[in-house]
């Protein structure tokens, strides 16, 4: 196969950090390329510079034999180049037609000429299984529906190279399947991919090549059928880590959490969880699994006392809780989806974020405790190896990882009797996630009740012993992890209802 | 991380700025500004003067700082000024307290009618989000009218020729004074209480929530810190002291409730606030400097007949590059 696209020796620094040292990466025509490697590690800024969002500070890109420059996504575009990025770039308000024509000049233009637009999509959609409806409004459609849109949009302007920066990020297994399918099809017909993913399983099930990169650098280039798991895994990470710990078994003991026909309303005033009621005992993890965005911010924010309970109840440890503020339901720990935004005073300094809700049992007469409130800090960022350069740096400069452990830190040194932990592992690389889900078991094996709220099935069924579903605010069936699997949990998801097996 | 190189270098642009400005209309503004130093540092009137002017700033920079720690944007301090001053007049004029009781008393009362001017927006914000920019702002008006309007009716003195004045102060209405200039006891107040603030800004539980409110209001509700309270609470305290500086402008300084007590402390309190970070000790060091800035504006209009809103050119200046300084540094 042919050479489409070379980059040579690509750099680029952000300030002292470099995103790029020396990348040379080469993809051919007719190829799904995959482009792997943990967060941070240089993949989304490398397609950036080839997309022309970015100018890199050394290196050239050849492409279709020439040597290119692009200055803006525009030039890149005209060059056919395509890139759907992580968060679409739709506007809510328009339909699908209009949408896709933004920009692009039909025929006739400055008509647009509807009819060679529609008869365009038609045969795109045809010749990639590609369905969409073409006059709905883009907020009525369903995250993988966007995504459609996003492709489609690409595909009509002829692109030769599509970037899709990690696409199956927001999809249910069975959008996930029917994107592979579109995306091999799409290959036949002579487009060439570029795959921008960290999940190992994905990558080595739709690529032809991957491309594996580490801290900025390029690890190396193989060849899909040639490789496997443990192979890539040490690629991105340097070594060898198992990643598939599970937790062993544990005898369940008392009932910890009870939540009762739960009804919690949303910012706008809408039912976004609707009538929920599970329980969950002591050594047990209770996984719930959802698309983002199904009632679980809602659900969440209700249990851990920061969201009002419009009906229904809430028992800890045999308490009615429901009515009770954050102060009062300390034996609940919270690890919130939004670790930055909620979770963290980011100006503050790591002591402060480590006491941010203890601070008031260091008080000794008007005053705190500086030196024990220190001491205990010293203790916490030890036995959590947050790596700081002092206790008094500002929390916001950690690392996504090293804020995460901050945050476990300060939830589970209070030896709470529920941990609510909302998508743990997200945006972690692979040792952060190991560190993470370790950590959870550890407290769930002292005796502590975990309910796990994660997109990630794999983490789902690593971890939990039963599993639950939910969508547009309801659970649909609660199983144990022996009895589910992931086509029945991923029909769940996209909305599917309860199957009795 | 605290950041000393937006103040320095907003001082700095100032200073150029005005520089120009002062060129501009045919003065040399390195002498300008070696005549403004001389005047304010080199003689013993200068320097009681520079304290002076340093007392109110100090506390409307308190007044500014505190609900700043908490994220909150009190612009009314010049209102709670004037609500201050006007409740220690009343007390001063009126109330037959015997001497040993009459500061006390006024300063007290003073201390709670700046609290209620700035209890009004703190309980708007906290129960009903109200915006307390905007209250705090509009209320300065009613508070400067309301005084504006006492000293032309009700309040105006006996022996006043027909000025909107109120009579003077009982002599133990007045803050003792030293070294026969305006130096006065005012001055020594502020820094202690300066200090205080300091403390338990930094030191104590309360400081330690109102940081958090200020840093991440999400946060905050995150980790069970009443927001509500921590807003009405940092308002109140605030306005305290703002009242404080209306106090002690009338008894310490003039002697007589009238109209315009106040030449805009309430507004530098702002700048000054902004340029300590809202450090309680740091508000000590920049009411000082613009403490200087008063003095020597009035010595460059005695000298050059430069108006003296030049010292409002400056101070605005000032809160502009603080601000484009800040959101520079956001944007990395």
């Amino acid at each position: 196969m042919e050479t489409l696209l070379e980059m040579r020796n690509i750099v680029k620094r952000f300030g002292n950090l470099v995103a790029n040292d020396h990348i040379d990466f080469e993809v051919r025509r007719g190829e799904i390329h995959g482009l792997l490697g943990e967060n941070g590690a240089g993949k989304t800024t490398l397609m950036n510079i080839l997309y022309g969002i970015y100018q890199p500070d050394e290196g050239e890109i050849i492409f279709e034999g020439k040597k290119v420059r692009f200055k803006s996504p525009k030039d890149a575009i005209s060059a056919g180049i395509g890139m759907v990025h992580q968060h679409f770039m739709l506007v809510p308000r328009m339909n699908v037609f209009q949408n896709i024509v933004l920009g692009y000049r039909t025929p006739h233009d400055p008509l647009i000429n509807q009819k060679w637009v529609e008869e365009r999509v038609e045969a795109l959609s045809e010749k990639y299984g590609i369905d969409v409806a073409l006059y709905e409004t883009m907020m009525n459609l369903s995250v993988g529906e966007e995504q459609r849109v996003e492709i489609l949009k690409a595909l009509f302007r002829d692109v030769k190279l599509l970037i899709l920066d990690e696409p199956t990020a927001v999809l249910t297994p069975q959008e996930v399947d029917s994107l592979f399918y579109a995306l091999k099809s799409m290959t036949k017909s002579g487009l060439t991919i570029i795959f921008i993913t960290h999940k190992l399983k994905e990558a080595l099930k739709v690529t032809d090549r991957i491309t594996v990169l580490r801290r900025g650098k390029k690890v190396g280039s193989v060849k899909t059928s040639e490789t496997n798991e443990r192979e890539l895994t040490r690629m991105m990470v340097g070594r060898d880590i198992v990643l598939d710990i599970t937790k062993p078994p544990r005898e369940f003991g008392k009932e910890v959490l009870r939540v009762e026909d739960l009804w919690v309303k949303d910012e706008r005033g809408n039912y976004a969880v609707k009538g929920v009621s599970f329980s969950i005992r002591e050594g047990e993890i209770l996984g719930i699994a959802g698309i983002s965005g199904n009632g679980q911010r809602e659900l969440e924010e209700a249990i851990a006392g920061l969201r009002k309970v419009e009906k229904g109840r809430i028992i800890l440890d045999g308490q009615d809780i429901t009515k009770k503020g954050v102060m009062e339901r300390e034996n609940i720990a919270y690890i919130p989806e939004d670790r930055i935004g909620v979770g963290l005073a980011p100006s503050l300094s790591v002591l402060e974020n480590l006491m941010l809700k203890d601070f008031k049992k260091y008080r000794k007469g008007i005053f705190l405790d500086f030196g024990e409130m220190e001491k205990r800090g010293r203790e916490l960022i030890e036995e959590f190896s947050v790596k700081t350069p002092s206790l008094h740096s500002s929390a916001g400069a950690l690392s996504g990882g090293n804020i995460q452990r901050l945050i476990l830190a300060r939830e589970l040194s209070r030896n709470p009797r529920l941990i609510i932990a909302s998508q743990p592992t997200r945006g972690l690389d692979v040792a952060g996630i190991d560190y993470v889900r370790r950590r959870l078991i550890d407290a769930v094996m002292k005796g502590a009740a975990v309910l796990l709220i994660s997109e990630d099935l794999d983490e789902i069924f690593q971890l939990a012993d039963r599993i639950a579903v939910m969508y547009e605010g309801e659970i649909r069936g609660v199983v144990d992890r022996e009895r589910a699997n992931y086509e029945k949990v991923g029909y769940l998801m996209a909305g599917g209802l309860e199957v009795t097996a | 991380m605290r950041d000393i190189i937006t103040p320095i270098a907003s001082i700095a642009a100032s200073l150029v700025v005005v520089g120009i400005l002062l060129a501009a209309i045919g003065i040399n503004p390195l002498e300008a500004y070696a005549v403004m130093f001389t005047s304010s540092f080199t003689s013993k009137f200068g320097l009681a003067e520079l304290c002076v002017k340093t007392t109110p700033l100090i506390f409307t920079g308190l007044a500014v700082a505190i609900p700043l720690k908490a994220g909150l944007w009190n612009i009314g301090a010049e209102g709670q000024l004037y609500m201050g001053a006007f409740a220690a007049s009343v007390v001063a004029l009126y109330s037959n307290l015997p001497g040993y009781a009459m500061l006390p008393a006024m300063f007290l009362i003073a201390a709670i009618f700046g609290m209620g001017w700035a209890a009004i927006p703190a309980v708007l914000r906290a129960k009903f989000d109200l915006n307390e920019i905007l209250s705090t702002l509009l209320l300065n008006y009613v508070a400067i009218y309301w005084v504006e309007y006492m000293v032309y009716g009700p309040m105006r003195g006996k022996e006043v020729y027909n000025f909107p004045y109120t009579d003077l102060f009982p002599d133990i209405a007045t803050l003792p004074r030293f070294f026969g200039t305006r130096f006065h006891l005012g001055f020594f107040i502020a820094i202690i209480i300066a200090i205080a603030i300091y403390y338990l800004v930094n030191k104590t539980d309360f400081g330690f929530s109102l940081r958090v409110v200020g840093a991440n209001p999400r946060a905050a509700d995150y980790a069970g810190i009443s927001r509500q309270k921590v807003i009405i609470y940092s308002m109140l305290l605030g306005g305290m002291f703002a009242g404080i500086a209306g106090m002690i402008e009338v008894s310490g300084i003039q002697l007589r409730l009238r109209p315009l007590i106040s030449t805009g402390y309430g507004y530098a309190g702002i700048p000054v606030a902004l340029l300590a970070s809202g450090d309680p000790l740091l508000v000590i060091v920049s009411a000082t400097l613009f403490g200087f800035l008063y003095v020597g504006g009035s010595v460059l209009q005695t000298t050059y007949s430069v108006p003296v809103a030049i010292v409002y050119v400056f101070q605005s200046l000032i809160v502009l590059f603080i601000i484009a300084g800040q959101s520079l540094r956001r944007r990395g």
